[in-house]
Parts: structure tokens; sequence; C-alpha cells
């Protein structure tokens, strides 16, 4: 049942980035491929010399780019210097959408040596290619892996493992369930239960109204998943709906 | 000299257990089971007598997913895993994550100032912990098993704290959204007493143990010299950074929990050698006492320790029993976790090892849409490409040591 709390289904954004909250935790500057390894090059003369990080988020649907590569950089002096001359350094974050189809951004590792592994990361976990990075291999996962982890569309438990029975009770939203391999199915935990509510009934302990209502919503358990989907959405068999015998 | 043929991007990348080159020239893996490399670190070198002329270190064993994990839990359940990412040093994982969410809450000015305390205290008890076990361990890797006692009595004690604060010694947990898990217990300010009477004698006779030794001091001075220069370039911060010379430390440039109300000193050095990083972390043992004392005179005074709005912190046991609301809240927070407004955040503490920094995207579901890490320990031993190049193999675990990687966090 949808709380009064929550939001309507549906209010999730589709590019959060565009309708943050006013944080001041960084300057923000948005570019496409073709303009990146120019804005960064920039950024570097401008002062900003450290290369903090590179991620990667993936928004599927979003159009025309799929994909952000976000640079964070810091304005950082390269001589020895007291915390005084340090001060607050200027961080600036720069968010370069990338399409979905052939995926590719222009790499900074001759830039920033540092670039190397971090570049090297998102494409093994999102599958963007670095034109130009001398050594662009996996780095986190096995060389000869297939598919890109960190992908929305990536199975949480890995595609191989996908396919095998998944236990009905660690049901996650964004894993579709199979039938588990205890044969504990929707339906055999119904019948179960209906068996359990006929030893009731015959003991006579049943009152008329509960009886009625269970009639009424024989429906879904909390198992269940892609098999029976529209079982989900009644309202689960709650076993206590009948008052104990005095 | 050496041929293309046999190198090991050749081999796929994969490791070439001994191969000989030419005859002066061979490679060498190290690792990844090795003891030196402090987790499942692997280099592959090439080796011309004892020179190093190319070092390349493959990560990646370790690998865990976390970020994928953390996407999949709820914003409170996903500290869980985060913690587990710098296991030396959790409590600073998961307090830059929370600062994170906090910021886009909107919630982040009406942190109360117990909590805020008490996250300062921890967080500088686990860079007390975590550069107990690199001194510990760095002193076996060359050969002083003494020092790892006493470092590691030390750590015990810390973990003892942590214990007692949020029920477990490694991943306590204990930082929540809006404060903390509970208050202090009983007993605990006693113990914390305790604990920093005895640090000052057990850090004098460590100093002695390890900084004076000549042995240690023959192996680590002038060796892995990086530049101020170079730190930069290669994205170095935390003690490595300090150690050639640059003053940046997030506690000071950007401070978060009231750390610009406490006095303490940035211990640098310009040597940018292994013995200047070891000195520089020694010095930060002192001053983060320093920070812990000053927390410690201000924790006598009672107060609430975690945010008043009970749609994201749990109310107070006492009155579920008694409120409806506040049962209803328990129970919307226990299963279905609170929302948080769409955005991205990027948020940094000074870790014990550098720049621990989160960008953490929220699309307004329950579930944090991204979770990206700057993972310092990755930067800091990626350097290692450029400092091993003209060095003794046998200075390679000196320098592995004063980088001081936690892999956990490296391979995340």
């Amino acid at each position: 049942m949808p709380s009064s709390q929550a939001p309507p289904a549906g209010a999730t954004a589709l590019d959060p980035t565009a309708v943050r909250p006013d944080i001041a935790d960084a300057r923000i500057v948005r570019v496409t491929p073709a303009e990146v390894r120019a804005t960064l090059e920039g950024l570097k003369n401008d002062g900003f010399t450290m290369l903090l990080d590179i991620g990667g988020v993936d928004y599927p649907g979003r159009e025309p780019a799929r994909f952000d590569v976000v640079y964070h950089l810091l304005r950082m002096p390269v001589q020895p210097a007291t915390a005084a001359q340090v001060g607050a350094p200027e961080r600036v974050r720069v968010l370069c959408g990338v399409p979905e189809r052939a995926p590719s951004v222009p790499s900074v590792s001759d830039l920033w040596p540092s670039a190397d592994w971090a570049e090297r990361e998102i494409f093994d976990l999102y599958g963007i290619r670095f034109e130009g990075h001398p050594d662009l291999r996996r780095i986190q996962m096995p060389d000869e892996w297939e598919g890109y982890p960190l992908r929305k569309d990536y199975p949480l438990r890995g595609p191989a493992r996908e396919r095998t029975p998944r236990p009905s009770f660690a049901l996650k939203s964004n894993v579709a369930a199979g039938t588990p391999a205890s044969g504990r199915t929707a339906a055999a935990l119904q019948k179960q239960i209906a068996q359990a509510r006929g030893r009731n009934e015959l003991h006579g302990a049943a009152d008329p109204a509960a009886a009625a209502q269970s009639a009424k919503h024989p429906g879904g358990t909390v198992t269940g998943g892609a098999a029976a989907p529209e079982q989900l959405a009644e309202r689960p068999v709650n076993l206590n709906t009948k008052e104990n015998p005095k | 000299m050496t041929t293309a043929s046999t190198a090991p991007e050749a081999a796929g990348g994969y490791a070439v257990d001994v191969v000989a080159r030419t005859d002066s020239s061979m490679v060498l893996s190290m690792g990844p089971q090795h003891p030196s490399t402090h987790g499942v670190l692997q280099i592959i070198t090439e080796i011309e007598g004892e020179i190093v002329t190319k070092a390349s270190p493959e990560i990646g064993y370790l690998h865990t997913g976390i970020e994928k994990s953390a996407e999949n839990l709820f914003w409170s359940q996903a500290s869980t895993v985060i913690e587990r990412m710098d296991y030396l040093s959790p409590l600073t994982n998961a307090l830059c994550y929370y600062l994170a969410v906090e910021k886009l809450l909107g919630i982040d000015d009406k942190i109360p100032v117990r909590a805020q305390r008490i996250r300062v205290l921890l967080s500088e008890l686990s860079r007390i912990a975590s550069h107990c076990v690199w001194l510990g361990t760095g002193g076996i890797d060359l050969g002083a098993l003494t020092g790892f006692f006493y470092c590691f009595d030390l750590r015990e004690r810390i973990l003892d704290l942590f214990e007692m604060s949020g029920g477990a010694r490694m991943h306590p947990n204990y930082i929540r959204v809006g404060g903390l898990a509970q208050d202090l217990p009983q007993g605990f300010l006693e113990r914390l007493d305790a604990f920093i009477a005895m640090f000052q004698p057990r850090m004098r006779d460590v100093r002695r143990l390890l900084q004076k030794n000549p042995i240690l001091q023959d192996r680590m001075i002038d060796v892995g010299i990086i530049t101020p220069e170079d730190a930069v370039a290669w994205s170095l911060t935390g003690p490595v950074l300090r150690a050639t010379g640059i003053a940046y430390d997030v506690r000071k440039a950007f401070p978060y929990s009231g750390y610009e109300s406490y006095e303490f000193d940035l211990p640098v050095r310009s040597e940018g050698d292994a013995y200047a990083r070891f000195v520089v972390r020694l010095d930060e043992m002192d001053e983060a006492m320093r920070i812990i004392r000053q927390v410690r005179k201000q924790l006598d005074e009672p107060g609430p320790w975690q945010i008043a709005d009970t749609k994201f912190a749990p109310p107070p046991k006492e009155t579920i029993a008694l409120s409806m609301e506040a049962l209803i809240h328990h129970f919307k927070l226990v299963s279905e976790s609170f929302r948080v407004p769409p955005g991205d955040v990027y948020q940094a503490v000074e870790g014990p090892r550098g720049e621990l920094g989160y960008y953490v995207v929220s699309n307004g579901d329950n579930r944090p849409w991204r979770v990206r890490t700057r993972p310092p320990s990755m930067y800091n031993l990626q350097v290692l490409k450029k400092i091993a190049l003209g060095e003794l193999i046998a200075d390679m675990v000196v320098m592995i040591g004063s980088l001081d990687p936690v892999f956990g966090e490296v391979d995340r």
C-alpha cells in the first residue's frame, strides 16, 4: 500500500544534476565530449592543477547523453606552500555528457598522469572509451569479463548467476526472480496456507467474517516476482487475520 | 636492450611469473600474495640487476563491487558496505558519506553540536588507529618486529572504545544520518581518559624504537622521492602530499563537523622521501591526540546526539510505545527508509590517507543513484609507477609501505 509520506511513483528525476538544490560545493561546468579536452586544458592553465578524481554516472533514458563523466578539479599550488598559502582552494566539477552509441571521450592522461587508472576504471565499469589512452584495458574486473558492471541495466549479481534460480525471499527491485531451488514457490506457499486455514476451520474456531475475508483475498504472498507480477499488486495474505480461539 | 615481445601487456596483462628477457634484464612479478604488499597488490617489475627499470602495479584483486551494492541498498543501509571500503578507518568513510547525504537533505546545519564533537573524536581516533597499523606493518617490512606489538596494543585500546560506542570493533556503524546511533555509553569517557593518559608515553617508546632507529633511517632516507610538482600531477593527498611541502589538508581548507574550532597544526616536511612521510604520519598522530584532548573537555556537557526530525533519525525508543506518530516514523524508516531530494554533491573529508571524497547522486528515491568514491590510496599508490624507477628492488617494499595503501579502498 503506497505511503502517504512517499512521493507518488514516477517522481524520480531523470537528470538529477539539472534539478539539484543550491549546494555550494563546487563550480559546475557542463561540456560535450568534443569540448572537454580544451576545457580541462584551459582550467589546468588557469591554476586548477590537481585532477582529484574522474567518476562516471549512468542515466539510462536521458537524451542525448546517457552517461556523465565527472571530473573534479582543485586549484592547487605546485610548489611548497604553507596552509595559509593553500587557503581554501577552489573546486570545479566538469560534467561531460556522453551519448549511449559508441561512448567515447578524449583522454587527459597526458595532461595528468593520475588520470590513467581513473579512466581505465570508467572504461572497465561503464564501457566508455578514452581516445588516446596509452593502455586502455580493464582494471578492476578480469580481462575476459563481459559487460560493464556499473551500468544500470547490468544485473546486480551478474549475468551468469542471474540465469540460475534465486531465492524469492531475497527479492530485489532491480532483479527478476525465478523459481527458487527449494521449490517453495508462491503457489506452494498459498496451498500450505489454505491447508492451515482448513485445519483451523475444522476445529471450529473460525468466525465467519474472517473466513469470508480470507476467501476474498486469496492472492499473493510476499514471494513471487517476474513469474507472477500481478500477484504482487494484491494485498499479502496475513495469517493473523483470525483471532485465536479463546 | 629489452624486447617488446615478452612485455606483460603482450601476455594479456597477466602475471608472468619470472621471465628472463635478455642476459641482463628480467621481469619479476611481485605479489599478489606477497606479505609486504599490505593486501593483494601485484607489481610487474622489470629489473636490470637489482635496479627497477619499470614497475606496473596491477590492482583489482579485491574488487567487490561496493559501489554497485550501495546503489541497491537504502540510504541508511549503504553505509554498511561503505564502511568496508577503507577497513582501517571505517568511521571516516561513514562520516564522509553521511555528510554528503545530509547536504542533499539540507539538514547539514542542523546536526547537534554534541554529535559533531563525537564525530570529530571518532575520526581522530580512527586516524591514530589507522596510522598504528601502517606503523606496525611498515616496521615489519623492514624487519622491526617489536614496534608492531607496541602499535597494535595501542590500536586495540582504540578498537575497545569503538566497541563501546557502536558495538563492533572494526565496523561500528555508529555514525548515522542526522547524528549518531546513540549517545556515548556510561564508562566511555573514563576509558578515553585512560587512553589519553597512556598515549604520550607509548608514542615516546615508539619514536625511540622506530624513528630514531639508524637501520630504519638508512632504509628510508632518500628512498622514493616525490617532488611537489609530481605530487600535484599525480593527485596525491594526505601525508604523502604534505611530506612534499604542500600543506593541504581538508580539515583546514574545507572544515567540516566543526574542525575550524579546534587548534592543531599540519605536520609538513619538504624532503618528499619515505622518511619524510614516516615522520609526517608520526607527527599527525600527536596532532590527532591534541584534537582529542580538546574534544574531551567538551564532552562532559550533555546534549542531543541526533536531529529532532524523526523523518530521518529514528524517534527515541521510549516514545515508540506511547506515540502513534513515533511508531509510524520508526516503521517507515525501517521498512522503506527516507527519500532524498534529487541532486548531486561532492563531499570530502581528510581520511588517514588523504582526501576521501564522495560524489553522491540522488534521483529522489530511497536508494542512492550513484555513490562514487574518490579513493585516496588508489591515487597515492599509482605514483609507484614513477617513484620506483631507478630504485633498488628491495626498496620497493619501503615505498609501498610509505604510501600506505588499503586495498579495500583501492579496489572497492
